[in-house]
């Protein structure tokens, strides 16, 4: 689409112009997380920004959340499919539905679209996750759903600005159809915020070096990321390598619900094939194609150095094929709002487990599986209903060739990158008590390097109030590699006067008696290597620091 | 006696700078070299040549001064070199792990090759204590005084010479914390011990946590120096104040210092800040951009309206630190970045340095990869013969760098140095776009302040780059910090959680909290008179669902008068809309910490004494051959102490100090302020000169 992809451009112009890409979505990062309202977005930080060409390839992107990676291409896909040549000046898009470019619903995505000589070239996007988005449950995760309608609000690729102008009536029917109509409002106006800023700067960028030289330092740059990865992967073993990775269940009685990821290596291409995995689920536990893109894309980041830049070039090595009908490819209808988590946690390590025979010190062992919780009632000290969200009791990061994993850093899906709110503050402002909350000794599956350990959390219920979970891993623990162990899998109870209960993986309105006692054993990390060559020393240190 | 001195002591990595200012505000400066192993030495023997430049004996010296302000770096190498003491940590049981867990945070998001951090104390040495406090304050299980007991003694025996305390929920009732104290203090009576109800009596537990057991690493290292040089001093006859400048430049007691040692992490760029303030204030600018480059790191600060930005949002080496200290930002980059050419990545310079050992191939010391000071001497910016007195510049040895590099990239060797020097300058700008733009501040609006050994080089160039229209170069600029020190006011804050969040509404409370903070800082800031005295009262506020406080000020709020909270929130109100474009005044608001700082005025002089105006034209000692807008030009060269106010300077030019060197280039001109400092209207960007810098295309791989 370029009109100077041929042409050389000097190296220095090319690296200013490649810096100031990577700026330009640091800095809408930035100016979304000063001014979102919500505390999914300024404190889990779950948005990310990009830029995407027409040709719907990602130029840059913001490190925020890796399944985000590679998931922008396709709501620009959807955009330029649905809107053509009828995008202006001053036009601001949305979209959030999953089978149009979105990964799940409460993932709403902002387009402003970037001219430069009088053609259109560039898109500045902002996905961010939204506190609600209508449907039967608050924050959509309603394990109860049978088809995405009963989610909650779906948008097709629209426009929510029309050549500069805002359209009021189209924002005022997407408010009347969410909870907290406010909040969400002032969420969106920092993404529309936050695309607008991205899509100055390269107004900015157009006027300095001229679309041309711009183009073709893009070009540059993704051919660049592109041959660093082709590098990499050239080193692998050309073959078909496989893995499989389970799903507990899908919470209708469906268990051990596969995802087969069969990976073959030849010369520097790599396909990864998911059309074994298993018929879709009628919960919510199915991952839409453009979401399954961008898990396989998340995994594949995992595996090349860290410091090369995550964009188009990269992914160009991949070719993804699904089969309608399964889990990692739902027809259009079903319900998908776990697929941000799960399955995208199981595709990458379906992916990881098939590679440690190809690049066994590349494949870190299984980061955990997210087991979501959350508890509502009213709060006695200041009368008010309460929401709280569990981002606590973090499990553990897979080991690696580099050593033993980080504990309590994480998921596949995060690795390390959620923050969890200060005990203290949390029993400030909830009539919640936080007994005890450390590490789980144990946890960490064995290796050469052992995996990071899971949290024990016994967290105490002051008040009534209901419990619902949306999580896996309470069966499947965190994959070992390359000889490594599995980590220990989550086991989270529920202490009354009557005894014991194990939590459900997906259950809604759990009822909740005053000074009901949850005991949180979250997983802990998968081990990397055979555990017969760790090392002595790292075996009497995790004795004495009461690790094992 | 008259006591008409007052000094300010820097230590630095290589050199301690002093300054001597009478009252009259005539300094006299000089260097010596920082003595790593014991710092107090190279301090002692830097006071000794100060006294012999004023003609004076050490000891007459000493005891006509009436103060000493002292920087110091002891604090910050302890942490950065992990040689701090072995310390151990009580802590509220079954919330053993608050430390390594780092709030669920793991640096560097996609590197999953990568082993966690050891933890300052390790797990063993982290011991839980039967006790708990309510997030009321409540005492919900008593101390379990016998168990403790018990956790001590293990410290004790595992040779544990520090000892951190933090339970939860301390910052509302520091009961146990105290009690534990004693304890420790009984049973390990040498033992230096960090408390966290004392150090940061805020809520958030891994920060204090984290700042608590930072502060026990560090502190018996403090202590010592601290021991040591208020030892030497006292024996070469000083019997006056010894000031620690602390990160967010305000100063401390000795004795103060030594308890918050975490404070100190930062003293030493602390008190380039505090000087670049004083700058400001000299030449009239309230909007300054305090860049100092030197050779493997820059640091860029922000001063708005003559303040500086304040953040308690930092750390050091990779440990969280949540007292407040002059927002710095640090960047790993500066002369001795090196330049490489990788496939894929392309060109690029730094993060990776030359470092001191082998440094730049110009300093012959066995590198031979381009840094950016090759470039800068390829170019013709520094002189070859400069460094005489460490055998000058190898420039033989910088030209076979830079043609490595020019190789690879099929490029002259002009080219390819040209080429560094300008994308070192897009970083540095880069660093300048962080602490503005991402700000929201304009930087088009500020001056830039340039110090430190490299900036000069690159200031004009880079303030070129971000719109920036004038640069000034401080004639002290090699001796900023320590001269700082001396020039700005003695400020000493303390600032305390509020009991609750919800109920900050409650006036009397309110008004409790303000007068007690303000009696307690001024109890710390002795030996000033009441007249010179000002307060200034502000508080961290949010509202009630948002994470990032604001710190709005209070000045100008009557405590006394009825319904002064309503003015209070409204305040918030009114700087929230400045800050983010909007207020939400019908929200929650929530005050989570109060704030008093207790600021002592000092006498000025004239810090930096006017320089007699010039009676002619500038006078070139000679031309130098460097590379400007595309082209090698025969530029005037000119010693900066040989100018004076009145004289004005065309670009291209070079003009030389001390310690460094500051280029002009075509369309910029420097005239001198009063005190002789160089000032710089910057030319505007040419597009046309930064393409012909590179006028040959190349292809590379």
């Amino acid at each position: 689409m370029t009109d100077s992809s041929n042409d050389p451009i000097d190296p220095i112009s090319r690296a200013v112009i490649q810096h100031r890409l990577s700026a330009i979505v640091e800095q809408m990062g930035e100016a979304m997380l000063r001014t979102a309202y919500s505390q999914i977005l300024n404190a889990s930080r779950d948005f990310s920004m990009g830029i995407v060409d027409r040709d719907c390839r990602l130029i840059a992107q913001a490190d925020h959340i890796p399944v985000h990676v590679g998931a922008l291409p396709w709501a620009v896909k959807a955009v330029e499919d649905r809107f053509g040549d009828d995008v202006a000046e001053g036009d601001v898009i949305v979209l959030n539905d999953p089978y149009a470019g979105g990964s799940h619903l409460p993932d709403v995505t902002i387009f402003s679209p970037v001219f430069a000589g009088g053609a259109r070239r560039l898109w500045a996007v902002v996905r961010a996750h939204m506190g609600d988005i209508g449907g039967a449950t608050h924050g959509a995760y309603n394990p109860e759903a049978r088809e995405i309608w009963q989610e909650g609000l779906r948008l097709p690729p629209m426009k929510l600005a029309d050549a500069g102008v805002m359209r009021e009536d189209v924002i005022d029917m997407i408010l009347m159809n969410v909870r907290f109509p406010r909040e969400f409002r002032g969420d969106l106006d920092a993404m529309i915020g936050a695309a607008h800023l991205g899509q100055r700067s390269l107004d900015r960028l157009h006027a300095e070096f001229g679309a041309p030289m711009v183009g073709a330092a893009i070009e540059e740059t993704l051919n660049g990321a592109e041959t660093r990865t082709r590098a990499i992967v050239a080193d692998w073993p050309d073959g078909v390598y496989e893995g499989t990775a389970y799903l507990d269940d899908d919470g209708r009685g469906r268990e051990d619900v596969a995802i087969r990821a069969r990976v073959t290596v030849q010369g520097s291409d790599l396909t990864v094939d998911l059309t074994a995995s298993d018929a879709q689920s009628d919960s919510f536990v199915n991952s839409p194609f453009a979401n399954t893109q961008a898990s396989v894309a998340m995994a594949l980041a995992y595996l090349i150095d860290a410091d090369i830049p995550k964009n188009d070039g990269v992914f160009r090595i991949l070719d993804v094929k699904l089969r309608p009908g399964t889990i990692v490819h739902p027809r259009e209808g079903a319900p998908v709002t776990m697929s941000t988590t799960h399955p995208a946690n199981e595709i990458v390590e379906a992916i990881v487990r098939a590679l440690q025979a190809a690049c066994p010190e590349r494949c870190s062992g299984g980061w955990s599986r997210r087991f979501r919780m959350s508890i509502t009632g009213r709060n006695p000290r200041n009368g008010r209903n309460f929401v709280w969200h569990l981002f606590h009791a973090r499990p553990g990061g897979g080991a690696s060739s580099a050593g033993d994993g980080w504990s309590g850093a994480g998921e596949w899906h995060s690795v390390g990158g959620i923050k969890f709110g200060s005990v203290e503050v949390t029993e400030a402002r909830f009539p919640l008590f936080f007994a005890t909350h450390e590490f789980r000794p144990g946890s960490g599956g064995d290796g050469t390097y052992r995996g990071g350990l899971g949290t024990s959390l016994d967290l105490r219920v002051e008040v009534p109030a209901f419990a619902h979970t949306a999580g896996e891993g309470i069966r499947h623990g965190a994959a070992g590699i390359a000889g490594g162990r599995d980590g220990a899998p989550h086991d989270y109870r529920m202490v009354t006067a009557e005894g014991e209960t194990a939590l459900r993986t997906k259950q809604f309105g759990i009822e909740i008696a005053p000074d009901t006692l949850f005991r949180i054993r979250s997983g802990g990390g998968g081990g990397w290597g055979d555990p017969a060559a760790r090392a002595p020393e790292a075996r009497s240190r995790d004795e004495k620091l009461g690790l094992v | 006696m008259s006591k008409p001195y007052r000094i300010g002591i820097d230590v630095g990595g290589t050199f301690t700078d002093f300054v001597a200012m009478d009252e009259a505000g005539g300094t006299v400066i000089c260097k010596s070299a920082s003595t790593p192993e014991d710092q107090s030495i190279g301090v002692l023997e830097g006071l000794q040549d100060l006294a012999r430049r004023l003609d004076l004996t050490l000891a007459d010296l000493l005891a006509r001064t009436e103060r000493i302000v002292h920087g110091t770096t002891v604090a910050t190498n302890a942490l950065l070199e992990r040689k701090g003491a072995r310390t151990g940590l009580l802590t509220t049981a079954g919330h053993r792990d608050i430390l390594e867990m780092r709030e669920g945070l793991k640096p560097d998001r996609y590197n999953l090759l990568m082993a966690p951090p050891e933890p300052l104390v390790p797990r063993d040495l982290r011991r839980p204590v039967t006790e708990r406090i309510g997030q009321d304050g409540r005492i919900l299980v008593p101390l379990d005084e016998p168990a403790l007991r018990e956790e001590v003694a293990a410290l004790r025996d595992a040779g544990v010479t520090s000892v951190a305390i933090c339970f939860l929920h301390a910052y509302r009732n520091s009961e146990h914390e105290r009690r534990a104290a004693e304890i420790v203090a009984e049973m390990m009576p040498e033992a230096y011990v960090s408390v966290s109800s004392r150090v940061l009596p805020q809520i958030k537990e891994y920060e204090r946590l984290s700042t608590t057991v930072v502060n026990a690493y560090i502190g018996p290292v403090v202590r010592r120096y601290m021991d040591r040089l208020t030892g030497r001093l006292a024996e070469a006859g000083y019997d006056g104040p010894l000031y620690i400048i602390l990160s967010h430049g305000g100063i401390t007691r000795v004795e103060d210092a030594v308890a918050l040692a975490a404070g100190t992490c930062l003293s030493g760029p602390a008190g380039g800040i505090a000087g670049a303030r004083a700058c400001a204030e000299l030449i009239g600018a309230g909007n300054v951009i305090p860049f100092d480059m030197g050779g493997t790191s820059t640091e860029i600060s922000l001063i708005t309206d003559g303040a500086v930005a304040l953040t308690s949002e930092r750390g050091l080496a990779g440990e969280r630190i949540a007292l407040r200290s002059y927002d710095i930002l640090s960047i790993g980059a500066g002369g001795g970045s090196l330049a490489e050419n990788r496939p894929g990545t392309g060109f690029s310079v730094g993060p990776q340095s030359a470092g001191a050992v082998p440094g730049p191939a110009c300093y012959g010391r066995g590198g031979t990869r381009a840094t950016v000071t090759d470039s800068n001497l390829v170019l013709g910016y520094l002189d070859p013969d400069a460094f005489a007195g460490k055998g000058g510049l190898d420039l033989q040895a910088a030209e076979a760098a830079i043609d490595e590099v020019a190789a690879e990239l099929g490029l002259t060797r002009m080219e390819a140095a040209a080429g560094i020097h300008r994308l070192i300058n897009v970083k540095m700008a880069d660093g300048i776009r962080l602490m503005t733009l991402r700000r929201g501040v304009d930087p088009r609006n500020f001056t830039m302040l340039s110090f430190g050994g490299a900036a000069g080089l690159h200031s004009v160039e880079v303030a070129r780059e971000m719109g920036i229209g004038r640069v000034v170069v401080p004639a002290v600029a090699s001796v900023l910090s320590a001269w700082g020190m001396l020039a700005s006011d003695l400020r000493l804050e303390v600032s305390r959680s509020l009991p609750n969040a919800g109920g900050w509404e409650d006036e009397e409370i309110l008004r409790a909290v303000f007068d007690t903070l303000e009696e307690q800082a001024r109890e710390r800031l002795p030996g000033m008179t009441p007249g010179r005295m000002s307060v200034e009262r502000s508080a961290d506020m949010r509202y009630g669902e948002q994470i990032f406080e604001i710190g709005v000020s209070l000045d100008g709020i009557d405590f006394d008068a009825p319904g002064f909270a309503a003015e209070v929130e409204e305040r918030f109100h009114r700087r929230h809309e400045e800050l983010y474009t909007y207020a939400s005044r019908g929200q929650d608001v929530d005050m989570v910490n109060a704030r008093v700082a207790v600021i002592g005025a000092v006498p000025r002089g004239d810090a930096a004494r006017e320089v007699a105006p010039a009676t002619g034209r500038a006078q070139p000692s000679g031309t130098r051959r460097i590379h400007s807008a595309g082209a090698v030009v025969e530029a005037p060269l000119y010693a900066m102490d040989s100018l004076a106010p009145g004289h004005e300077i065309a670009g291209p030019a070079v003009v030389e100090a001390d310690t460094t060197t500051v280029i002009l280039h075509s369309g910029d001109a420097a005239s001198l302020t009063p005190h002789g400092w160089l000032d710089i209207a910057v030319g505007p960007r040419d597009r046309s000169a930064a393409a012909e810098e590179v006028s040959q295309p190349a292809t590379i791989d």
